[in-house]
């Protein structure tokens, strides 16, 4: 009896394996549901289980990192003017999905986007799922194409870490989690949806007062900096570019800086000394006449 | 002989386990759109577009990429990022009626935080400009642009001067 038990765990275990390949837990449950290995009971409970699970920032599915990203830069859009300068905003793009593709995440759900922001604040920021935004005044301090690049790889590397996703209050998740994980249709009911925007509201209001505000946690810019160091050494860029531009920050307390970068960033010299060893140990690299042509052609009528 | 019949029942059991978990893994497509290529590349020849929700074969996996297989057959590379591979973590509890199965993205789909819950933020907050937000996301770089863009600049796979 004990054997016949033994058995049918171990045929149960083998279906579920099966199962889990084929497709997910649904599925699963209902294989074993049909072979007699569970009660009915028991399929509800773990397709339950595996609904509500959810209890961290990785959890967040790729198509609600999206929904989250895409207000996240309509509240960044809100403080500050587009620039019109479709010359410009091109090559931005360009170099930004190029370095996209050579990150640990080169596709998400739609895509790596890139728009310059009219002002001379000394800012970049990046919402999370791919929606990265630089401003004219910090492009105006890069004087090569390399220095952009390693700027651009440091924000997808906030996009790659889901740095945006990890400031959002844990207890916030929870709310949310507990929420949706009971409700398993895709139209929600004006009570539950009311609840839903609040928490949503909330979340945004985590991510844009540490992306704006409050600027991540030290560790998260570090990790920001190993990552652009990783992504555009592979896209044989000059990593040299990221201290270049952070020796033009050292000691500037102008007010442009000091609403943006200056604000939400760990001090430069720190930075400088935590990411040099990775630099050095890629090496130097020439910087191609095509990268310094294009560049200054591309930033030519900035004011 | 009970104890022979024992060990050829638990041996049988043990049979279908390792022929379960060698069975094929289905990925699942978890972004808007994206393609399967001829070799493990960017820059490879895409062989057929994919959507959210397509189911493909995994055959071998290298460097970040994953060989599969489409259910018409086809065979082709996709990045790992582009996927979710649905997993049931059995080592994480010795009871199967508490399996720590992640929520996958295919049953997640449509589902928190969507479209209709941004409708709502946004009737609440008619200051913003989605459709800013709309515009940044219709601007998508072409494939052989950005290849021309690496070639020019001798930058990631057709360049790296030292």
């Amino acid at each position: 009896m004990r054997t016949l038990r033994a058995f049918s765990a171990l045929l149960a275990l083998g279906l579920l394996l099966l199962a889990s390949g084929c497709s997910v837990v649904q599925q699963g449950t209902d294989v074993l549901k049909g072979t007699g290995a569970i009660t009915s009971d028991q399929a509800n409970t773990i397709k339950t289980t595996s609904e509500t699970i959810r209890s961290t920032f990785g959890d967040i599915s790729e198509e609600e990192e999206y929904y989250i990203g895409r207000s996240v830069a309509a509240l960044i859009l809100s403080r500050y003017p587009v620039l019109q300068n479709a010359a410009l905003t091109q090559y931005i793009s360009t170099m930004g999905s190029a370095i996209a593709l050579y990150s640990d995440r080169p596709e998400t759900f739609a895509g790596y986007h890139f728009l310059v922001l009219d002002t001379d604040e000394v800012n970049a920021l990046a919402a999370p799922g791919g929606l990265v935004f630089l401003t004219k005044g910090l492009i105006k301090r890069c004087q090569d194409e390399d220095t952009l690049a390693l700027i651009l790889a440091h924000e997808i590397g906030h996009v790659n870490a889901k740095h945006g996703l990890q400031s959002i209050k844990k207890s916030r998740l929870v709310d949310a989690f507990k929420l949706l994980g009971t409700t398993a249709i895709k139209t929600y009911a004006p009570d539950t949806l009311a609840k839903l925007t609040g928490i949503f509201e909330d979340t945004l209001g985590d991510i844009v007062g540490s992306l704006v505000e409050r600027g991540y946690d030290r560790k998260f810019e570090y990790e920001a900096d190993g990552l652009a160091v990783k992504f555009a050494g592979r896209a044989h860029y000059d990593t040299g570019g990221l201290t270049r531009f952070l020796k033009t920050m050292v000691g500037d307390s102008s007010a442009a800086s000091g609403k943006g970068w200056f604000k939400t960033h760990p001090a430069p010299q720190d930075r400088i000394k935590e990411v040099t060893p990775a630099i050095t140990a890629l090496g130097a690299v020439k910087i191609a006449d095509a990268r310094t042509s294009r560049f200054k052609q591309a930033v030519a009528g900035l004011k | 002989m009970k104890i022979r019949k024992r060990s050829l029942v638990l041996f049988g059991g043990l049979l279908i386990v390792l022929l379960a978990m060698a069975a094929d893994t289905v990925v699942v497509v978890k972004i808007q759109t994206t393609a399967i290529r001829q070799n493990p590349q960017f820059f490879s020849p895409a062989l057929v577009s994919l959507k959210a929700g397509d189911k493909l074969t995994k055959i071998s996996e290298s460097n970040g990429w994953i060989q599969v297989k489409t259910q018409t057959g086809l065979v082709g590379w996709i990045h790992s990022s582009a996927v979710d591979v649905p997993k049931v973590n059995l080592l994480a509890s010795n009871d199967p009626m508490k399996t720590q199965a992640k929520a996958s993205e295919v049953a997640l789909a449509g589902k928190g935080f969507n479209q209709q819950v941004e409708n709502s933020y946004k009737s609440k907050h008619t200051e913003l400009n989605f459709a800013l937000v709309d515009r940044m996301l219709q601007v998508k770089i072409a494939s052989n642009l950005i290849e021309a863009f690496l070639r020019q600049g001798r930058l990631g796979d057709f360049g790296g001067a030292k």
